[in-house]
């Protein structure tokens, strides 16, 4: 008898928790399961988006197309360029800032408010700040001047290739920065403080406690950190694209989400554009499925 | 029971007709711009439209003029698209050979047939959207660029801008590198500089002036006469920062820091239009006659007298509305746009129609004469259902030379190749 009642129960919480959840499941099968599962339905197909007439079955030839193109090859390099050169500085810094922030006995939560705060711009309104300091007569060039204690040098921040790409890697990593900061500093806030006490008892210093006790247990949050990092950067878009349309050039920042939008928007080739979605879609795939995999292998319990 | 029967019958009955009453009112929704002007006279022609015609709402849409084109296409691409709307007719182009947008519907506007109403607009104004005989919009506007000048800041360079303005590209540089100020290499004030994302309008003219063109009239060969290409790519490598440090694609825009008249700006490429905002923003320079107009330069050796090109945007019509809409949508625009002179006055736009081009009013205005003199020695934008590509790929040639540094064959060779690339697969 009480065996079926805990039965029921476990119903009825069931069924409640489908009530909370479908919600969500019809917006995610809407909004996101839906156009994924078109861009791949789509990709197999020629299709000029104001066409009427029915889009024409080319198989693997979208594939095939941007295997062979150019403009795809330059955009695969740029985004691999803009994904490691953004995610490097943004992992250390974020490690870091996070490790600065806990060290700390005071303003812990104004540091963290502190930096979180870009995170809660839009990446417009944060392109457009940037695009502002980086204007010739901007803030970075009257900065730098005053640093190297020189006049009137221009830094091309949106004309010269290697500052251009230099210049979205900042944005992004001042944007998100604080983000992967405030994760960190949770990662850290729940390693045991026994463990630290017990480092220090045994006579271990600061940088040792750090480098053998805080960073080997903070691994799952870092390999989180990373992934999630990684997956952000491949889907940059506001930055280049408002760089681009303020005069930068748009060859070096030609990143794949860029390309799709051109493609799609400008040349009405959605065929095309979906391919490439799919393709980048596959990329974010796999680093998802590292994720969880490494996750599962490098899982921390606290006895 | 019954009185309750009968109450609900009524009550059945009266939201019958008053749905069958609420079927017959046809809405229009009418996509534009923004605009201050225009929407000022364009909502108070719809509210004399609708007291005309009691049974038709407007719902006139505002969108930023940069995300227009993106929000009218995707709206089409999911078959929601505007009964009526306008876009530069380098993007209406695609609408109107993929089908989208309906024939002018001509006895709804007044007129026997094709021929009747181009009769009352300027020669070639229809070029654009006409497809096999059929026309398909009406302009709101016809603008091309000439060079504003500000004559102060000539004068403060020891130049008399009514002598001394530029009438080849070759004295354009000359005279910008004496009318700029720089801190070091960052330029501070400029003579004059590009209007860069539109290359198709202003940069194209220039390689034609030459001799070159962009496609061969057969429309397979991409890049006609490679040595008026190499020359203005290698102008605008000079005009940048690894050449004079004239200008530069990342500075602001010319068009819109030119108003101000804060000494940062000598000229601009600009249409008529840039009266009526520089009338808004600064009504006393408006007013100094410290500024003036002259038109498009040509290179020093042109073999051709083309200036800037002239492009157009052009009321046009949902061909997946229903026939009624259609209807009424070609009558409002053809309601709104016959105010030629409001729109002038009002908005400073162009409605190149013969009654309103041949008044005196209309050539009273300042330096209206050298538009038009431009216009006649311009044609109209170079249209192509891949033109937008084609002018992202010419901007990476540009920008590769001036930006970049990259050798101007080179630039000329990437450019030629992904414009074949596009040619081949059609």
């Amino acid at each position: 008898m009480p065996r079926t009642k805990r039965f029921s129960m476990e119903q009825k919480k069931a069924r409640w928790g489908w009530i909370f959840v479908t919600p969500s499941l019809v917006f995610f099968a809407v909004f996101s399961f839906y156009p994924i599962f078109n861009a791949f339905y789509l990709s197999f197909f020629r299709k000029n988006l104001l066409s009427l007439k029915p889009p024409a079955f080319i198989g693997f030839g979208n594939y095939t197309y941007l295997f062979t193109s150019s403009l795809f090859k330059e955009s695969v390099v740029n985004t691999a360029i803009f994904t490691f050169g953004t995610f490097v500085p943004l992992l250390v810094l974020s490690l870091i800032l996070a490790a600065f922030i806990m060290s700390r006995k005071r303003f812990q939560k104004f540091y963290q408010m502190v930096l979180y705060s870009p995170a809660a711009l839009s990446s417009v309104v944060a392109a457009m700040i940037w695009l502002l300091i980086f204007d010739p007569r901007g803030l970075a060039n009257q900065g730098l001047n005053l640093v190297f204690g020189t006049s009137g040098v221009n830094y091309h921040w949106l004309s010269n290739d290697t500052m251009l790409r230099l210049s979205t890697i900042i944005v992004y990593v001042w944007k998100y920065v604080g983000y992967f900061t405030v994760i960190f500093v949770a990662g850290i806030g729940a390693i045991p403080n026994t463990l630290h006490e017990a480092a220090l008892i045994d006579g271990a210093d600061r940088w040792q406690d750090f480098w053998h006790i805080t960073f080997p247990l903070l691994k799952p949050t870092t390999l989180l950190v990373s992934v999630m990092a990684m997956i952000q950067c491949l889907k940059t878009f506001s930055t280049q694209y408002l760089f681009t349309t303020a005069g930068a050039p748009r060859q070096p920042i030609n990143v794949l989400t860029l390309n799709i939008y051109y493609t799609a928007i400008k040349d009405h080739s959605i065929g095309r554009a979906s391919a490439m979605s799919v393709l980048l879609f596959l990329v974010m795939l796999v680093f998802t499925w590292l994720q969880l995999r490494l996750s599962r292998t490098e899982e921390v319990t606290y006895m | 029971m019954k009185r309750l029967s009968c109450l609900l019958v009524l009550a059945l009955v009266m939201s019958l007709s008053l749905g069958a009453h609420a079927a017959k009112v046809i809405e229009i929704t009418y996509w534009t711009h923004t605009d201050d002007n225009r929407t000022t006279i364009e909502n108070k022609y719809i509210a004399e439209f609708e007291k005309m015609y009691p049974d038709v709402k407007v719902k006139r849409v505002v969108n930023e003029a940069s995300k227009m084109g993106d929000l009218v296409l995707t709206a089409f691409s999911a078959n929601r698209g505007p009964d009526l709307f306008n876009l530069p007719i380098e993007q209406e182009y695609g609408y109107i050979m993929q089908n989208r947008v309906s024939p002018v519907d001509y006895a709804a506007i007044g007129y026997k047939n094709a021929d009747a109403l181009k009769a009352d607009y300027m020669k070639g104004t229809f070029e654009a959207v006409t497809k096999g005989g059929k026309i398909y919009g009406l302009p709101l506007e016809l603008t091309n660029w000439c060079i504003y000048i500000n004559k102060k800041i000539f004068r403060s360079a020891g130049l008399d801008p009514e002598k001394d303005y530029p009438r080849t590209w070759e004295q354009m540089a000359d005279i910008s590198e004496k009318l700029v100020i720089r801190n070091g290499d960052i330029i501070m004030r400029r003579g004059f500089d590009f209007r860069y994302p539109y290359y198709l309008v202003s940069l194209l003219p220039m390689v034609e002036q030459l001799g070159g063109q962009l496609i061969s009239d057969d429309g397979k060969k991409a890049i006609v006469n490679d040595q008026a290409w190499l020359k203005v790519l290698k102008f605008m490598k000079e005009w940048g920062p690894h050449g004079r440090n004239l200008g530069s694609p990342t500075y602001p825009a010319p068009r819109k820091i030119w108003n101000k008249d804060n000494n940062d700006m000598a000229m601009c490429l600009s249409g008529f239009y840039q009266q009526g905002r520089l009338r808004i923003d600064n009504p006393a320079f408006f007013d100094s006659k410290e500024w003036m107009v002259v038109p498009f330069p040509k290179f020093k050796d042109a073999v051709k007298d083309v200036a800037c090109s002239y492009y157009g945007h052009f009321l046009m019509v949902n061909a997946q509305s229903s026939k009624d809409k259609q209807e009424m949508a070609w009558k409002l625009a053809q309601y709104m746009l016959s105010h030629p002179m409001e729109y002038l006055e009002v908005v400073n736009i162009i409605i190149p129609r013969k009654d309103m081009l041949s008044s005196k009013e209309f050539k009273a205005n300042p330096y209206m004469d050298v538009f038009m003199g431009d216009m006649d020695r311009g044609h109209s934008v170079f249209l192509h259902e891949n033109g937008y590509q084609f002018e992202r790929f010419i901007g990476d040639a540009v920008q590769a030379v001036m930006l970049s540094n990259v050798s101007e064959q080179q630039a000329l060779a990437t450019l030629r190749q992904r414009i074949q690339e596009v040619l081949d697969e059609q």
